[in-house]
């Protein structure tokens, strides 16, 4: 199989990651639930995923909080941040991740930036959607086009009105550069399974300070009280982690820490520009500019589906439709339509752009 | 020397402690927290050996790691709580 569903999984991860998940299977108790050698191995294990993540993204281990999915963070940092029915901003190109929690609470949403790979748009439009606004939630690279928005300058300007932010790092987790301290975010989710290479099932949500839970249950501390702990990451992490989980995500994180994330980010555009040449030069109508991240969404001259359906009997992985994020699609028109998305990682390289490109020829070109 | 309790509620802090103390040549073992020291129930503690405790007390709270409470062993073999 040629995996370009990056965006989707990383399906192919550095060989400790595999490793780490049966060692843990093999070696872990419940983490922070007792004295004893299993246990203690346990909560090493959370322990150093943590710490790497704190590494990696500039904070402490204990403002990482463990999830199941970026999903997961999301609706957490959400749950924490937005009141039901006050008026949040979010970009023109974000998952449904990130609207739907908002609809559920009734929440007026103002969209700010409909055009794809211009910052000029995304800034002038966020900077005047953000007067009066409640809270802000806005994707670090598009799902769908790979559109890297300028979070760091959107941070900026969150922080000088005062409102509260949410990043949604699904996409960028791994690939981009990510400073808790720099952005000053309340709350940064990615997960364990795309960009940072560990196996699904697995999130983080970096939190500055704050949060409010979503499930109540056992932490394995403050057993006595009935209320959920005040201390991160505690209040946030009720019942057993997913420790073999964890296991595999430290691993991945431990290699993005060694190989570096800028590293990762030149491999990937390279392949990604070729992909882009030779997509266009095979007639496919191609969303593709600046500041994009190694995600491509094209259209040929046939149904999305069905082109995604004739690449996968070739043995080529890529994924059709609208990607969960049915705003991304209309603010690029095409909500209709759809696309289809090519997204590479970790185990891309030039011969399977190279193979994709030759099938991806084959198909009728748009018009 | 003298052999000193330090606890924590969460385990992540009493994990943190656990390795800054380790990386400054003091003397550590993590444990569960002796249930009378935790009235809350559950928690983590530290068990180190130190002639001063006031400087790991400032190390800890220096890095942000959020402590409950130290115990020092008294002439008599008990342990008490200690105000620093």
């Amino acid at each position: 199989m040629i995996y370009l569903d990056n965006g989707a999984t990383s399906f192919h991860k550095p060989s400790a990651v595999y490793q780490a998940v049966q060692d843990a299977l093999h070696s872990c108790a419940n983490p922070g639930r007792g004295g004893y050698a299993a246990a203690r191995k346990a909560a090493d294990v959370v322990y150093g995923c943590r710490e790497q993540a704190g590494k990696l993204f500039g904070c402490l281990p204990e403002q990482v909080v463990l999830t199941t999915s970026c999903t997961h963070g999301l609706n957490l940092a959400i749950r924490s941040l937005v009141k039901p029915g006050s008026t949040v901003v979010v970009s023109g190109f974000e998952h449904n991740a990130v609207t739907r929690p908002l609809h559920a609470l009734g929440t007026k949403i103002r969209i700010a930036g409909r055009k794809l790979f211009d910052w000029e748009d995304t800034l002038n439009d966020f900077e005047s959607q953000l007067d009066g606004a409640d809270a802000a939630v806005f994707t670090q690279t598009s799902n769908v086009f790979g559109y890297i928005l300028p979070v760091e300058q959107m941070a900026a300007m969150c922080r000088e009105q005062g409102i509260p932010f949410v990043i949604d790092a699904a996409q960028s987790a791994g690939t981009l550069p990510i400073s808790m301290e720099t952005l000053g975010a309340d709350f940064i989710a990615m997960p364990g399974h795309k960009g940072l290479l560990g196996p699904q099932g697995t999130g983080l949500l970096l939190c500055k300070d704050r949060g409010e839970p979503l499930l109540y249950g056992g932490t394995g501390s403050y057993s006595r009280q009935q209320t959920m702990p005040p201390e991160l990451p505690d209040r946030l992490e009720a019942g057993t982690l997913n420790v073999p989980g964890y296991a595999g995500l430290t691993e991945g994180l431990r290699y993005l820490n060694k190989t570096g994330v800028e590293t990762i980010f030149r491999r990937e555009h390279q392949l990604l520009r070729r992909c882009v040449r030779g997509l266009q030069k095979a007639g496919m109508r191609v969303y593709a500019g600046d500041h994009q991240a190694a995600t491509v969404s094209f259209l040929p001259g046939m149904d999305c589906e069905e082109a995604a359906e004739e690449l996968a009997r070739q043995g080529i992985a890529v994924r059709a439709g609208l990607h969960c994020a049915p705003c991304a699609h209309e603010s690029a028109g095409t909500l209709e339509t759809g696309t289809v998305r090519v997204s590479i990682g970790y185990g891309t390289f030039e011969k399977q752009i190279a193979a994709f490109l030759q099938s991806a020829s084959k198909l009728p070109r748009f018009s | 020397m003298g052999f000193y309790f330090v606890t924590f509620r969460s385990v992540t802090f009493a994990q943190r402690a656990d390795r800054l103390l380790s990386q400054r040549g003091i003397r550590v073992n993590l444990m569960r927290t002796p249930r009378w020291m935790e009235e809350q129930g559950c928690g983590y503690a530290l068990k180190l050996w130190t002639d001063d405790i006031s400087r790991v007390v400032y190390l800890l709270r220096e890095s942000k790691i959020q402590l409950r409470k130290v115990y020092a062993q008294r002439e008599d073999g008990e342990m008490e709580e200690v105000k620093l």
